[in-house]
């Protein structure tokens, strides 16, 4: 291929496996995730999603003082620390009535945006991509022909034909080495062929190379991050009142700041967008598959903390794919249901009353079967993440979310309704990072704007009250997440967390109803049941975190022995 | 500290939620609290993240990560673990992680610099309830832990002393 696209598109090819399929665990997420599936001829319809950790986090804060909640909460994701900080923070600031300064809501949004680059970065091309682009099939490819190919996808590309030859001689030298760490579980690998990829092998060699030019990329995104959370990796600028950043302030340190966010943003225009609509090209049957019916998002990135509709990404409900009435969110219709779940009881609970009262039954059991709970929104249960926070945006006539959608629509050829597919869900998160990327200097400019003008102020001082109760809002790049607090005594009498994943990969509810990932999964082709690349496609583009955070080091080769020491 | 000093970086990584899993990072803390390290040392709580501890990673010559390890040992058994060994072990696919300490070793190689690396770990008690303290075993065994890393330090050419009044 030279740059054109072929004749006639290739699809997912189909099977006539029957049976039980398990995907246990699903690699490159965070946690053990377990997808439990029933084939028929080639198609699933029946699916389990279910959690394999369980989460006591709300037994370990119980007690405590509110204040202390963030650190805990940020620990309990390897990845998402600042989301939880954030939520914890807000959840407090809400419960005592702390008005927080602009530039400390600024700063917030500025250290979100950095994580919202980050992340999705590193989701598209370092946990997702895998799933679309063979790498094997890379090293066939002509370098000549992917550099004209990359160049003509954007024109501040480039890229020279020795610099993919060298990503193949580098890649190549991996694999013959058996360093395959970062490719290890893939299912492109195998004797035979996967036909369920079938990117030209240009296209894999020019996202082969990306992908290694976007591990130094995410470095500069978290090295920004790093600047204004005061701390790596662990944010510590965040308090009830505000932040404590006063360091940031700095017009030297907001110009290293911007400076790095300008490269990460160009980063996103000029690569990971074309990147995304390139592969997405050629991968057009799965606007058809993995789709789902409701979406529910917080919205993010608030000018008035204390006003929801302030925030950058409107907050919103969109039931049954309905584009044309999206809903406000009353919180009072929140709950969360165990009857499908390992804990006690059936009863589903608003958050404020949620309790974790473990109840593990057994792998096997069709019932029962996570450790998450099952978060519904008026009885429904609603997908959560970049797709869902488009959608809103876009439902709401947001402008910039309007144009980038419109923008990949056209590009693409199809039409809205393709936004209800894995395809859509993995464009809505390019979507929302460029959204975004566009939106970090305007915010930069109205901090600098502030700073020049004398305004420095980022904490409003306040008083722990003696009983209270507050919420904090998050649409974190995994989507919508919220910590609940109760005070009473100065200390924590309650605190729940609903997380983004457990919307989006939870089990069934009271009413029998799938979970989003079940309901996404229903229906899809599985063409070899070894190597089931499908399933990944679309549990991979939900962005998975099981939020499990355990991190053991695994020595047991066989001469461990050797290793020892004392 | 001149051009010649080796830049280390002692990272205790884990997550301090569930007990002995925290066996790094509290090792860290402690070594903060109780001494005083030359400029070419820095100590990190690097939590449990992958791909975001690249950069300061990539910014030392000898990178010390203290962790927990399973061996087939006691629990409180001390190891030490070099890049070679963990190459050779097999277990790694089964990480809990985005990506663990090898992968990201690799794509520190593969992004231009991958340091010396050695693991200084404990056989962990346990790693499954969700407690902020450490196990018995694994509080008794601490002191041998930073020993151990502390030891590293010093051949790698940094040097620390005891605070006279540590941090309380």
């Amino acid at each position: 291929m030279s740059g054109s696209k072929p004749q006639a598109a290739p699809v997912t090819p189909k099977g006539t496996y029957s049976g039980p399929l398990v995907v246990d665990p699903v690699t490159r997420i965070e946690g053990h995730l377990r997808i439990d599936a029933t084939v028929e001829n080639g198609k699933i319809v029946d699916v389990r999603s279910s959690s394999q950790l369980f989460r006591g986090l709300e037994i370990i804060l119980k007690g405590r003082d509110p204040r202390d909640a963030q650190h805990f909460t940020q620990r309990a994701c390897g990845v998402c620390t600042y989301v939880h900080a954030l939520a914890s923070t807000r959840c407090v600031d809400n419960a005592v009535k702390v008005k927080i300064p602009k530039n400390a809501t600024i700063m917030r949004n500025l250290v979100m945006g950095s994580q919202y680059l980050h992340d999705h970065l590193v989701h598209f091309y370092h946990l997702h991509a895998l799933d679309w682009v063979n790498v094997a099939n890379a090293l066939k490819a002509d370098p000549a022909a992917t550099a004209k190919l990359s160049n003509s996808l954007n024109a501040n590309r480039k890229e020279t034909p020795e610099q993919f030859k060298a990503v193949q001689d580098k890649v190549g030298a991996l694999i013959a080495s058996g360093k395959l760490g970062i490719f290890t579980n893939a299912y492109f690998l195998g004797e035979k062929k996967n036909e369920a990829y079938y990117l030209p092998a240009e296209a894999d060699l020019m996202a082969v190379k990306h992908y290694l030019d976007a591990l130094h990329m995410q470095v500069k995104a978290a090295r920004a991050m790093a600047i204004l959370g005061a701390k790596n990796p662990h944010t510590q600028f965040t308090v009830v009142g505000g932040v404590t950043n006063y360091d940031a302030l700095k017009p030297e340190r907001l110009a290293e700041f911007k400076a790095l966010t300008d490269e990460v943003v160009a980063f996103v225009q000029n690569f990971y967008i074309p990147d995304l609509l390139a592969v997405a090209s050629f991968y057009k049957d799965w606007a058809g598959i993995g789709g789902t019916s409701n979406f529910i998002s917080f919205g993010e990135f608030p000018t008035d903390e204390y006003d929801w509709n302030t925030r950058f990404f409107a907050p919103g409900v969109i039931f049954k794919r309905d584009l044309a009435k999206p809903q406000a969110i009353d919180s009072k219709l929140i709950e969360e249901h165990v009857k499908h779940s390992w804990y006690v009881g059936d009863k589903a609970l608003h958050p404020y009353k949620g309790v974790t009262e473990p109840k593990y039954t057994s792998l096997e059991d069709k019932d029962r079967y996570s450790w998450m709970k099952a978060p519904r929104y008026m009885g429904e249960a609603c997908e959560t993440g970049p797709l869902a926070a488009v959608l809103v945006a876009f439902a709401k006539g947001h402008k910039p979310t309007v144009d980038a959608v419109t923008y990949v629509l056209n590009y693409l050829k199809v039409d809205a309704s393709a936004l209800f597919s894995t395809l859509g869900r993995t464009a809505a998160r390019g979507i929302e990072c460029l959204v975004t990327a566009n939106q970090m200097n305007v915010w930069i400019a109205a901090l600098s704007g502030n700073v020049k003008a004398g305004d420095t102020e980022l904490y409003t001082p306040w008083k722990m009250p003696d009983e209270a109760e507050g919420v904090g809002y998050v649409q974190a790049p995994r989507g919508a997440l919220s910590h609940w607090i109760k005070i009473k005594k100065g200390k924590i009498e309650n605190f729940q967390l609903v997380v983004p994943s457990t919307w989006s990969l939870g089990p069934r509810c009271a009413a029998g109803k799938l979970g989003p990932v079940e309901e996404a999964l229903m229906g899809t082709p599985i063409f070899d049941p070894k190597r089931p690349v499908e399933i990944l496609r679309t549990v991979h583009s939900f962005d998975p975190c099981i939020a499990c955070g355990v991190h053991v080091l695994d020595a047991k080769t066989g001469e461990t022995a050797s290793f020892k020491v004392l | 500290m001149s051009d010649s000093e080796k830049r280390i970086l002692v990272l205790g990584v884990g997550n301090i939620l569930f007990t002995d899993e925290g066996i790094g990072v509290r090792a860290v803390e402690e070594m903060e609290r109780a001494y005083d390290f030359s400029g070419n040392v820095t100590l990190m709580d690097g939590g449990t993240l992958g791909t975001r501890l690249m950069d300061p990673i990539m910014n030392c010559d000898l990178l010390i990560v203290i962790d927990a390890v399973l061996g087939d040992g006691e629990p409180g058994s001390i190891y030490r673990l070099t890049g070679e060994d963990l190459r050779k072990s097999l277990a790694f696919r089964d990480s809990m992680h985005q990506t663990d300490l090898v992968d990201t070793l690799i794509m520190c190689e593969i992004v231009g610099h991958r340091p010396e690396a050695v693991i200084i770990g404990m056989e962990p008690q346990d790693f499954h309830t969700m407690a902020l303290e450490l196990s018995p075993v694994a509080k008794g065994r601490q002191e041998a832990l930073i020993g151990f890393a502390l030891e590293e330090v010093k051949k790698a050419g940094g040097a620390f002393a005891r605070k006279v009044q540590p941090v309380a």
